[in-house]
């Protein structure tokens, strides 16, 4: 499983500045890529254009070397998970077991398997006691875990999260990067925003720095080549 | 006509959209449709931004058109099959007026995005409508562009937890309608109940008086468009 980025660009309608130009970036399976930059450079419109939500003006983006601007958000979806940076934003359900069914539902998965994965993840990410709470009176942090669990369950080769550190104390932090290495190591790959330079040096395989719309550090490229 | 003040806009749009709403006949409401286009144009309005919507809509008013066309069944037939009257003369007339109300009354509001928010906040203030209830319009409008740009994250969430939007039917289409309504509902009643406290905080309604940094000022030419509007208003409605 792969997902590249060749040659991209975008530009938002009614601007004329292109936010991302000329994007190269190659990720791989079982690693942990960290998107850092200032406001503004795109790194939040680079995770909308890996899942699909936004369509590239130049270059393409390759899903096992299908380009997804071909593939609907459904098709996408099954294969790269999203956290929104506000995860309230994507919760819909009324309880946190339905949270986590509807997308194995819409697989087509038996009763069974759906159960097994709901009491998989609910435990796996401590939201066992929650299973029948309404999901959006759920703290930040929760919300967070729970999306990340409704997503995890549909087994996605890649999950991308978009600032996932926001408001998060230090405890939950750690908690949030934990689960980061646990996923890591069953296979997925991660790709998360962040400016927490702290957090990605101690969770990160590789930091990928956007500046005047490009790409200026690679940190896992740059090991490769010296390796 | 550029700097005009927002209360002759909203005169204006208030005079054309009751035109738009009173008269019946294509011809007229292609007049009133000209004039507020014409008017638009005067105000200095980005007519690219003005045509999005519109674009936006065409399915939905030719759809509007045609329904109109073929259900009216009053009139002389202009279009028969077999014997049958598909289209008459008053179901076209009914279809075209239809269709150009709704573009009319759409032209007629975008007048008002020439103007800021907070100029028609002043606007109604000095209207003498309660600041309270100016506010809350203000707040409202301010927040529609938040909330659909919520709806869509929603509703891109909810495809990209596997659903096929265009392989489900309707009926399912409809349920997954009022569960993405949930989180839209629910940030909205969070976010009010936020800004709430955010406005107490800073002292609103804490004192009788409320006072404004900038007073609007009618200059001669909205006394000329203001009384332009009603009297051409009135004495269209008046006329035979």
């Amino acid at each position: 499983m792969s997902l590249n980025i060749h040659q991209l660009g975008y530009t938002y309608p009614g601007s004329r500045k292109a936010i991302l130009h000329n994007v190269n970036i190659d990720f791989r399976s079982g690693e942990i890529v960290a998107l850092t930059g200032d406001n503004g450079c795109g790194k939040t419109t680079l995770t909308k254009l890996l899942v699909g939500i936004l369509k590239p003006k130049e270059g393409c983006i390759c899903l096992d070397g299908n380009d997804i601007a071909l593939m609907s958000l459904a098709e996408i979806g099954r294969r790269v998970g999203y956290v929104f940076q506000n995860p309230s934003q994507q919760i819909f359900c009324p309880t946190v077991e339905d949270e986590i069914a509807y997308g194995l539902k819409n697989m087509g998965l038996g009763g069974e398997e759906i159960e097994k994965r709901i009491s998989y993840y609910l435990d796996y990410f401590e939201l066992s006691t929650y299973r029948q709470t309404f999901p959006l009176s759920l703290s930040q942090g929760e919300k967070q875990r729970l999306m990340l669990a409704a997503i995890l369950a549909m087994h996605p080769r890649y999950v991308i999260l978009d600032e996932p550190t926001t408001g998060l104390d230090i405890y939950r932090r750690k908690l949030l990067g934990d689960y980061l290495l646990r996923i890591k190591t069953d296979g997925y790959g991660v790709i998360f925003v962040s400016h927490q330079s702290k957090f990605m040096e101690t969770y990160a395989d590789r930091i990928i720095r956007i500046e005047n719309s490009q790409v200026t550090d690679d940190q896992g490229e740059k090991s490769d080549a010296r390796s | 006509m550029r700097d005009l003040d927002p209360r002759s806009k909203l005169l204006m749009v208030i005079c054309i959209s009751t035109l738009a709403i009173v008269y019946q006949e294509p011809m007229q409401l292609l007049l009133v449709l000209l004039v507020s286009t014409l008017i638009l144009f005067l105000v200095g309005a980005d007519l690219k931004k003005v045509m999005q919507p519109l674009r936006k809509m065409l399915p939905l008013l030719l759809l509007l058109f045609l329904v109109q066309c073929i259900f009216t069944r009053q009139g002389a037939p202009l279009l028969t099959v077999y014997g049958i009257g598909i289209i008459t003369d008053m179901g076209l007339n009914t279809g075209l007026g239809v269709m150009l109300r709704i573009i009319t009354i759409i032209i007629s509001a975008m007048i008002l995005l020439s103007s800021s928010e907070r100029d028609f906040l002043l606007a109604l203030v000095q209207w003498k409508i309660p600041h309270e209830i100016a506010f809350m319009v203000m707040v409202g409008l301010h927040f529609l562009p938040i909330l659909r740009e919520e709806a869509l994250n929603v509703y891109y969430a909810v495809q990209m937890r596997g659903t096929e939007l265009q392989k489900i039917s309707t009926s399912q289409k409809l349920k997954l309608y009022t569960l993405i309504m949930l989180p839209i509902i629910s940030g909205a009643i969070h976010r009010a109940e936020q800004m709430a406290i955010s406005m107490e905080a800073r002292a609103f309604r804490a004192f009788p008086q409320r006072t404004y940094m900038r007073k609007l000022r009618l200059k001669k030419i909205d006394y000329c468009v203001q009384i332009g509007a009603v009297l051409a208003c009135v004495s269209l409605l008046v006329l035979p």
